[in-house]
């Protein structure tokens, strides 16, 4: 794995108009080429706004954010082009059949014609999709949904791939080919930033976690690291639990 | 940027006409709201001027005004006329009772003695000017009463048409007046005159020299007769391609509710792109609706009986009217969606609005019958300054010269809204 951070986070605030206190206050965090970084935490700790603003979705409060080499303030248009986002909510046409959702939203990173078709081709086959290829979206299962919502997010090949919670509500045999492909697809290159509330999953699939609450770090490491380093565990869940202690959450 | 453009423009196209139910209401719905208001609206001027409105007139005066109002009455186009109640003649006590039940909408008592009043004021006048005391020794001992002729009024009843009636016997009154004020001075001219010479007979009649003809002011080659259908075809027109903001602020809100807009967001593409993508296809439904309502005024309300609609002298022109309604139609769409944060609030927002605007535009009632504070609001809607434009075509007759300054304002008002929805956008995304 590569040394080299591709995403540098300094001190991020996010202060949401009319609210009581930050989302994220003064968060750091460094996150290298090739890895697979898990942002864990309760809800309402801060996971989604961190990812928002890295995805230019809104902008910080306060803070230095540099994405591969591009300083978010400046280059948002940039990084947009180099980012895939794959939304907790499935984001397709539910009217569009899987085929025509994937050729619009490849055109919207810029691809066109054959290579484009291709690209489609490709994936579709990966994920078990080709047959179902020309039914409308509003007519797949909740897994084939889901496995059409990250296609839309990669067929542009992104150097950072965003997932919010990308398996959840899925049946096993979905997950397990989209976590497969997902590590596939990190091999070929693509960095992935990674929230789930699915500890087993993620305890399996990241290379390193950070575990937030409240808008803070709380901690960071391997997912080895993490419980070597947290008295009375034995897996991240106890790890997680230890961090963030039992409250129930709003 | 052509690739992405085409793309989004796909896209909407696609959603569009998957979407049955949508596409339906989006065009069978207005050639409905046009054939029925034009129907509506031009049976409701045939009821006035085939059959009239009902009027019961009591006449006990028997004598020239009597007479001259009944007949008057009876001939006018306007007035259904008639002198007796359930078979029996009218009297004042019955025909306000009538009129109460809302069997008529006018009653007219005329007073008895009514033309002899009239007579006697006339004569007076003579006398007085011709410093004669020989014609009006008889009127100038008699005291000489008012005439009060009576109006009893369905409260339900258009201040128009009593306005129509009420003016139609002043005249009436005013030539009975004319006549016999004639006829005085005829027969005093002929008692001073040496004898021998014969008065000048038909006096009144020979003095008729003032006709009226009704022409309308128009550049439309042929005879221009504005009618329900010339009025209403591009009222509702207008009034229906602005309701594309209802379907507009449903795609713009569903993208939001389905994900669509958050993983736009997200992509290397400008808002201002995907908006344009559906601007270009709405403008075309816009388009589409707009030809289809003028294929109703031409086509299908003939088969209704009702007159074709004339389509002036430049169809370039209503291109452009047509073209400029419906940027601003979809611009104040990009708004209305932007704005709303869901779809409820989105069609309310829109549906409100557009009937407002349409009241204030002068779509339901004439500006020109409005208050004037009212008249000065209306030039600020945008369907007023679409209805002016086609006015000037349908009605006038002018042509692309004579549009130019709707069209603008319609191009700018699209530029506007169009910009602003941009900047609350930004906004929204800077919480």
């Amino acid at each position: 794995m590569s040394s080299e951070t591709i995403v540098q986070i300094e001190d991020l605030i996010k202060i949401f108009t009319d609210a009581d206190e930050p989302a994220v206050k003064g968060v750091s965090l460094n996150i290298h080429k090739n890895e697979i970084f898990g942002l864990l935490g309760p809800n309402g700790a801060g996971k989604t706004t961190i990812i928002s603003i890295l995805c230019g979705l809104f902008s910080p409060t306060n803070g230095k954010v540099i994405i591969d080499g591009l300083d978010l303030y400046v280059d948002i248009k940039s990084i947009k082009k180099i980012i895939g986002v794959v939304p907790q909510d499935i984001a397709l046409y539910p009217t569009l059949t899987a085929i025509e959702n994937l050729e619009f939203y490849g055109a919207m990173y810029g691809l066109s014609g054959k290579d484009l078709r291709d690209k489609i081709s490709k994936w579709l086959e990966k994920l078990g999709l080709t047959k179902a290829a020309h039914r409308k979206i509003e007519t797949y299962s909740g897994g084939m949904k889901r496995r059409v919502n990250l296609i839309a997010s990669i067929l542009h090949q992104p150097k950072i791939l965003f997932l919010d919670e990308p398996t959840v509500g899925v049946d096993v045999q979905s997950r397990n080919v989209i976590i497969e492909h997902l590590k596939e697809l990190n091999a070929e290159g693509t960095t992935i930033i990674y929230t789930s509330h699915h500890l087993e999953e993620a305890e399996n699939f990241c290379t390193e976690i950070a575990i937030i609450d409240y808008g803070e770090i709380l901690t960071q490491g391997t997912p080895d690291e993490l419980i070597a380093n947290t008295p009375n565990s034995t897996n991240l869940e106890d790890v997680f639990l230890n961090l963030t202690k039992r409250k129930l959450r709003d | 940027m052509k690739n992405k453009l085409l793309a989004t423009i796909k896209k909407e196209i696609l959603i569009l006409i998957r979407d049955k139910v949508g596409l339906s209401i989006l065009f069978i719905m207005p050639m409905i709201l046009i054939l029925v208001m034009t129907l509506i609206q031009d049976s409701a001027f045939k009821t006035i001027n085939e059959k009239g409105i009902p009027i019961v007139l009591v006449d006990n005066d028997k004598d020239t005004l009597g007479v001259s109002i009944y007949k008057g009455l009876k001939n006018s186009s306007l007035c259904f006329l008639s002198d007796s109640i359930d078979g029996k003649p009218a009297t004042s006590e019955s025909a306000r009772n009538a009129v109460a039940k809302g069997k008529f909408l006018i009653g007219i008592v005329i007073p008895k003695g009514a033309t002899n009043a009239i007579r006697k004021n006339v004569l007076g006048l003579v006398g007085e000017t011709m410093n004669t005391n020989i014609v009006s020794k008889n009127a100038k001992d008699e005291s000489i009463d008012s005439v009060n002729i009576i109006f009893y009024i369905d409260p339900v009843t258009k201040k128009s048409f009593i306005s129509s009636i009420t003016s139609n016997i002043h005249e009436f009154i005013a030539t009975v007046k004319t006549q016999i004020m004639f006829q005085s001075f005829s027969d005093q001219i002929a008692s001073i005159v040496p004898s021998g010479s014969s008065p000048p007979k038909n006096t009144y009649a020979k003095s008729q020299i003032i006709n009226y003809k009704e022409i309308y002011a128009s550049d439309l080659v042929g005879e221009m007769v504005p009618s329900a259908v010339q009025h209403n075809v591009p009222a509702w027109t207008i009034f229906a391609m602005f309701f594309i903001v209802i379907p507009m602020v449903g795609s713009i809100l569903k993208e939001k509710k389905e994900g669509s807009a958050f993983r736009l967001h997200t992509m290397p593409t400008s808002y201002l792109l995907l908006i344009n993508g559906k601007i270009i296809v709405y403008v075309v439904v816009c388009m589409l609706q707009f030809m289809l309502m003028l294929s109703v005024g031409l086509y299908i309300l003939p088969l209704f009986g009702l007159p074709m609609l004339q389509l002036g002298n430049s169809l370039m022109a209503i291109f452009i009217v047509a073209l400029a309604t419906s940027f601003a139609a979809t611009g104040y769409g990009v708004l209305v969606g932007t704005l709303a944060s869901s779809e409820q609030q989105g069609a309310i927002l829109g549906s409100l609005s557009i009937l407002l605007l349409s009241a204030l535009g002068g779509i339901w009632v004439p500006t020109y019958i409005m208050p004037e504070i009212m008249r000065n609001i209306s030039t600020l809607s945008p369907l007023n300054w679409a209805l002016e434009g086609f006015y000037k075509l349908f009605f006038r007759g002018l042509g692309v010269n004579g549009i130019l300054f709707e069209s603008f304002k319609l191009f700018i008002f699209f530029i506007f809204t169009l910009g602003i929805a941009l900047f609350i956008n930004r906004m929204k995304r800077k919480v």
